[in-house]
């Protein structure tokens, strides 16, 4: 058996908080089926270097590549603020170290709403509104938003725009302590957690200049070098470092800096950690020997990094052992035909990509003919070798994915950005913008950043709905539904389904 | 993006002023400066973006890469088209070989013309990135003496501008250098029509400041730059009036 096929199957009694580690044979798929793996805080156990999580399509494969772990002790695991959080409470390896909406409501059930994850300063709309209540926490709950307070103006910045506020449905940016109008004036968005894992891709510099803005990169604190400047939504941390130094204040009540040794602990486990989907329920094993080599932890693992996709480079490798169906029915073969086929679409399909701001403002024309692995260009992850903040549109009206009637009807607030008349406007939304998160503009305060958020990577997407940052798909057919109404691309059914598909074993 | 960025990395530092000569060389009759909304045509390879004026279609270019010298403009902006009239047709238009094409800052919604791929008309085979400084972008005389051209208006750095900068950092620690001059410039634009635009009265000290605070973030002390920025616009004429958008960067 190939080590890379045999996985360990990690099952989680949720209630009573035990393991019990099964050996799994990922080839054949003969284990007995899981309840959702969650790892709460401060418990303590080993975990092995390769486990095995179910979900909706399949199964995760999280991959440790310096080997078995001892959470006892360990910052990532443990709570070391003052809520009792700890990192893996939003970056559980069964959710592809993100964390879903299904685990998040299982929490809520099983622990009556108590878990730390539902901690008032960010697992809420609102921190002043009763904790007690689901109704407190309903965008946590069914769409796994975050609270991110973001300081208006941005400290030592001056904004090209002013923010108003003409909806705010939680409360929040109204409200005397947390709002816009305290003390220390704060916007609050809502946002997913990013995957803490696959880090060498997301971590990895393009080089002195942003190739797209033509401006100098952010550095690296600690080491001076150039970010890459795709960590965070919002491209705010310019290291794991400093994501990790504000995760401990913001996310888990930290005091003071979190220790040196802590901190080297955390960012040494983040970079060990691989995910990827590695069995389909229909497609069976993902890592079959010979088998596409962009599938399984192991795979994302042993690739290098900054790898532009192109033709003999393509962004997820090759599919051509998939391409075939046999002459008699066989589901498995006709299912990995469909993904060979929504790779193929990936890579080659052309459509109008059009009003992307960072995309189509770049010398690069608007609309410009691409394909979706023009912008989603890295081998291996998807995402933008370079800084890769876009406007895809999600969050500024009129394309956004709230409803179109947001004065009687949404989820989330509703700003309204006016530029000041000596600044550039916004690309192609002008210079009055209706957005539900101003994205990277609420940290450079330049109005083309206006509802710019950096892409995510494609991987271990099964294990963690919903998508986009702003949690607004669902699944992964609304996702490709909402690129097929964006970018008009008159996708048929079947192209779809090959596409999600696709999306889906990765 | 990288993708369209490739190719460029290995930029020599040769004069690539070609373009610029033989625009200056050309008598303002055959030149067209205009602006109007840009039209994109579809074809079976690139799209091709073209510009009407005077019920004239006018050829631009076609969609390539940030490498390349020639970036496209973009639908809901007008753009100002300054060119030399060329012979014949390509996709559809009389093509402007060289021009200059800068997308006008606010949008103009009604600019949206998209014109389907039609039998017959065709994109030109692609255009292959510059080897050296592309000429609508940088001028090198000497690797110590480089003028940045930029789009009307605009302070944006093309990937050229970041790569003549990069070099320019590179030549100041080389050479030991004890001053760099940095000399911003405001120009006008001459249309065909007779009227004058005008950039905004801070353009050149913008341009300039960015240029000397990029060198300053690429390692070059910021004791050694000296910042200059010439407000008033240079005059124009027509015909070299896209040459007068520039930053002058003299390393001493």
């Amino acid at each position: 058996m190939h080590p890379h096929r045999r996985f360990l199957f990690l099952f989680a009694c949720a209630t009573a908080g035990l393991l019990a580690v099964l050996r799994l044979d990922a080839q054949t798929g003969s284990s007995p089926q899981p309840h959702t793996a969650w790892i709460a805080s401060g418990s303590r156990q080993t975990l092995p270097r390769e486990m095995v999580f179910d979900n909706t399509l399949g199964r995760l494969g999280v991959l440790n590549v310096s080997g078995p772990i001892d959470t006892a002790g360990h910052p990532f695991f443990e709570p070391i603020g003052s809520n009792a959080r700890a990192c893996v409470t939003c970056h559980q390896p069964a959710n592809a170290m993100s964390v879903s909406v299904d685990s998040i409501r299982e929490r809520w059930r099983a622990t009556q709403g108590r878990d730390p994850i539902f901690a008032a300063i960010d697992g809420s709309n609102n921190p002043s509104l009763p904790q007690d209540a689901a109704s407190s926490h309903s965008l946590l709950l069914n769409r796994g938003l975050f609270r991110v307070g973001m300081p208006w103006p941005p400290r030592g910045i001056t904004p090209e725009f002013t923010i108003e506020l003409v909806r705010d449905p939680t409360g929040v940016n109204r409200d005397p302590v947390y709002g816009l109008t305290s003390a220390t004036p704060t916007v609050s968005v809502f946002r997913r957690p990013r995957v803490a894992a696959n880090l060498k891709y997301v971590t990895s510099p393009d080089g002195l200049f942003n190739v797209k803005l033509g401006v100098l990169m952010d550095k690296d604190p600690d080491t001076g070098l150039p970010s890459s400047m795709n960590i965070m939504a919002d491209a705010r941390a310019a290291s794991l470092s400093v994501q990790a130094q504000s995760a401990y204040h913001d996310h888990q009540g930290g005091q003071g800096p979190l220790p040196r040794a802590q901190l080297e602990r955390i960012l040494e486990f983040e970079k060990q950690i691989y995910v990827a989907q590695v069995w389909d329920t229909r497609g069976g094993s993902l890592i079959e020997q010979n088998g596409p080599a962009a599938l399984g932890p192991a795979n994302v693992a042993r690739h290098e990094v900054h790898v532009l996709n192109g033709a003999k480079t393509p962004g997820f490798h090759f599919f051509d052992m998939w391409q075939h169906t046999s002459a008699t029915p066989d589901p498995q073969a006709e299912f990995r035909a469909s993904v060979a086929r929504g790779n193929d679409i990936f890579l080659n399909r052309r459509f109008w990509v059009k009003d992307v701001a960072h995309i189509n403002s770049i010398g690069l024309a608007n609309p410009a003919k691409r394909t979706c692995a023009v912008c989603h260009n890295a081998q291996t992850s998807g995402m933008d070798l370079a800084p890769g903040w876009v406007d895809l549109g999600t969050t500024n009206f009129p394309t956004w994915t709230e409803s179109p009637v947001w004065s009687e009807s949404s989820d989330l607030p509703v700003f309204k950005l006016t530029c000041r008349a000596a600044a550039p406007p916004h690309p192609f939304l002008g210079r009055q913008i209706y957005t539900s998160d101003p994205g990277r503009a609420l940290v450079t305060g330049h109005c083309a950043d206006i509802g710019a958020i950096t892409m995510g990577q494609f991987r271990g997407l099964a294990a963690r709905a919903p998508y986009f940052a702003n949690g607004s798909a669902k699944d992964l057919r609304e996702l490709v539904d909402y690129y097929d109404r964006r970018f008009d691309m008159r996708l048929s059914g079947q192209e779809k389904q090959d596409l999600i598909n696709f999306l889906g074993v990765l | 993006m990288r993708v369209i960025a490739c190719g460029l990395l290995a930029l020599v530092l040769i004069a690539g002023d070609a373009f610029v000569m033989s625009a200056q060389q050309s008598p303002a009759s055959a030149r067209r400066s205009f602006v109007a909304c840009p039209i994109v045509r579809d074809t079976r390879t690139q799209p091709c973006w073209l510009a009407e004026y005077e019920g004239e279609l006018y050829y631009l270019g076609q969609q390539s890469g940030v490498a390349n010298d020639f970036y496209p403009p973009q639908l809901r902006h007008e753009a100002l088209v300054e060119g030399t009239v060329g012979q014949g047709r390509v996709c559809g238009g009389i093509p402007l070989q060289p021009v200059k094409v800068s997308v006008m800052r606010e949008l103009t919604p009604a600019c949206s013309t998209m014109l389907p791929a039609e039998d017959g008309i065709e994109a030109p085979p692609p255009i292959a990135a510059p080897r050296g400084p592309a000429p609508s972008w940088v001028k090198v005389v000497a690797p110590g003496d480089v003028t940045l051209y930029f789009d009307f208006d605009n302070e944006f750095f093309s990937l050229h501008v970041t790569v003549a900068l990069t070099n320019l950092a590179k030549h100041v620690a080389e050479s030991k250098a004890s001053h760099v001059e940095v000399t911003g410039y405001r120009a006008a634009s001459r249309l065909s029509n007779g009227t004058v635009l005008t950039e905004r009265d801070t353009i050149a000290s913008i341009r300039a400041r960015k240029v000397a605070d990029t060198l300053a973030g690429l390692g070059v002390p910021t004791g050694l730059i000296t910042v200059n920025a010439k407000s008033q616009a240079q005059p124009a004429d027509g015909v070299n009036d896209p040459w007068n958008r520039r930053v002058e960067v003299r390393v001493q």
